[in-house]
């Protein structure tokens, strides 16, 4: 009969070491991104709790403000389920291309790099992925979470004054703050909000949850702030909330507000956006991009003015 | 993951990779005492566990290419059928309008036009009885020691009923703390610009702080407070603007 081995002790005696090397390689992973980034001078993202409000449009046209004060911006959508960035600029069909130095972004309006899920599907096809669907709860999160890493990782953006990282819905312990913590020298995060009570309570779970994991958040967009009928021209409320209460609560400061635009929203529904800067709620984008910019300058802001 | 030899006492080395069958993986390990060598095999789960890493197991022998993993696990699917229901959808919602013709005839509606199709909103909002800014609620109201003035209590009805609590707590905190007995919209106002350091301000401090826009005020009271702070003084003056400068000059 076999003598019973304590394996304690065995362990006690051996010197451990990482011979499948995915610690090193997960490591080799980081350091990665943070070498692809680093020509980078502004990191952002752009998230909320909740879905629907407008993040997407949001970050295509604070992009597309960036670009139009003669930055070069770069447009990172990882929203991987509901990919929407490329479509809203008539990129929908193109690709990424795929060279030794990394995956070279396709350029859109107004010489703004974007890269997104989108590029990797076919028209109307979901993201699907192999492996056995029936367990998939134990590997999807990780997948995805990898597959945002190589995102990270793999596009060569070059130099870039802004890069606006479209983050997808979620509030708490989920995956949006968690991705921004991926992004080395993260500049910041921009919150959208609806005024309605329902969606203010869902993001400002989501700045609680970001501030407790470190990310800087620098204020708040509210979005659908009023219609403007174009039939009758009667502005109304969408909502009653708000968002400028929840602002003063958080501490955060309201970076503007932007009116449901059924004119401009159908230019990006069909992929051939609006770019006038002298249209009405393009300016007020253009008003949060400079407040953004002298969010980011606020240093110099005070040096000069205080 | 390692394994033990029971017999050698040392761990086994890992030898090799391969890949048995589809969503398995066969991992060889040896003992480097006894030579005894056994494979582990990962059943579905845990072989989708590994991949979802992006690591190859025993080192990379060759570089890893852009988009390796997103590209190696996505379903390599044929999408003309939803490419073609896509289409017809488009079609339906849409009507083929081009984008610009919409957008040219959306901006040409003006008040008192009737471009076709209507307000689509207009029953909402019409139904929400939102023609003016929100109306008041109780919902949230707490009970209060104090007598809240009616202009300030509208005020406070008007917030959102989950923030109305904290505002009305911090409001009379404050007026507890100032022996006032009645809430006015002054008290209210004069509560918000309280320092949540208890510092005071001068007049002249106050009255630089306005230089700063004022979506990026509070962040700038904030710094002159740290500047104080860090300084010892209890009170912010001119002399801890000035400071507060010098600091921020350094990053210019």
């Amino acid at each position: 009969m076999a003598v019973e081995k304590d394996l304690k002790a065995i362990l006690g005696k051996l010197k451990y070491s990482d011979d499948a090397k995915v610690a090193q390689q997960i490591t080799e992973q980081m350091r990665q991104v943070q070498a692809r980034m680093a020509g980078i001078k502004h990191k952002l993202v752009v998230m909320s709790g909740k879905g629907g409000v407008g993040k997407s449009m949001t970050t295509v046209n604070l992009a597309l403000a960036f670009a139009r004060q003669g930055a070069k911006v770069g447009l990172l959508d990882v929203d991987l389920n509901g990919p929407c960035v490329p479509r809203m600029l008539g990129m929908h069909g193109q690709s990424l291309t795929m060279s030794p130095e990394g995956a070279i972004p396709p350029v859109g309006p107004l010489g703004v790099k974007v890269a997104s899920m989108d590029f990797f599907l076919k028209d109307a096809s979901p993201v699907r992925w192999k492996g056995p669907m029936d367990v998939s709860p134990a590997w999807l999160g990780l997948m995805e979470m990898n597959v945002i890493r190589e995102f990270l990782a793999d596009v060569v953006w070059g130099e870039l004054d802004y890069l606006l990282v479209d983050l997808p819905p979620g509030a708490a312990a989920d995956k949006p703050p968690v991705i921004a913590g991926f992004i080395p020298d993260l500049a910041g995060a921009i919150v959208v909000t609806t005024p309605s009570e329902v969606a203010s309570d869902v993001v400002q779970k989501s700045v609680t949850y970001a501030r407790d994991i470190g990310i800087k958040v620098m204020g708040m967009v509210e979005n659908m702030s009023e219609y403007r009928c174009p039939s009758c021209g009667e502005v109304n409320e969408l909502f009653e909330g708000n968002t400028e209460a929840m602002c003063e609560m958080l501490d955060l400061p309201l970076l503007g507000r932007i009116p449901f635009d059924r004119t401009l929203a159908r230019t990006f529904d069909k992929g051939q956006p609006l770019l006038d800067d002298t249209y009405p709620t393009i300016q007020r984008y253009q008003d949060i991009a400079g407040r953004i910019k002298t969010l980011l300058d606020y240093k110099k802001v005070l040096a000069e003015q205080l | 993951m390692k394994f033990v030899c029971l017999n050698c006492e040392t761990y086994m080395n890992f030898e090799k990779v391969e890949k048995p069958g589809e969503d398995t993986l066969g991992v060889f390990f040896g003992c480097p005492s006894c030579n005894a060598k056994f494979s582990m095999v990962t059943n579905p789960g845990e072989t989708q566990m590994v991949s979802s890493l992006g690591v190859k197991l025993g080192g990379r022998t060759v570089e890893a290419e852009p988009f390796e993993m997103t590209r190696g696990t996505l379903k390599d699917e044929a999408t003309a059928a939803t490419s073609q229901m896509a289409a017809q959808l488009n079609e339906k919602i849409q009507g083929g309008q081009p984008a610009v013709a919409a957008a040219t005839a959306a901006t040409a509606a003006k008040p008192g036009e009737k471009s076709g199709g209507g307000c689509p909103f207009s029953a909402m909002v019409a139904d929400m009885g939102l023609t003016s800014g929100g109306k008041p609620g109780d919902a949230g109201a707490t009970t209060t020691e104090f007598a809240w003035s009616a202009d300030a209590k509208e005020k406070l009805d008007r917030l959102p009923s989950f923030v109305k609590p904290m505002v009305q707590s911090s409001v009379e905190a404050f007026a507890r703390k100032q022996g006032y007995k009645t809430i006015t919209l002054q008290v209210m106002d004069d509560s918000k610009s309280e320092s949540s350091n208890g510092m005071a301000w001068t007049p002249e401090a106050e009255q630089r702080l306005e230089n700063i826009p004022d979506f990026i005020r509070p962040m700038a009271r904030k710094e002159v407070e740290r500047v104080a702070k860090e300084r010892g003084m209890a009170s912010i003056t001119a002399q801890v603007m000035d400071e507060a400068k010098d600091k921020f000059m350094k990053f210019m």
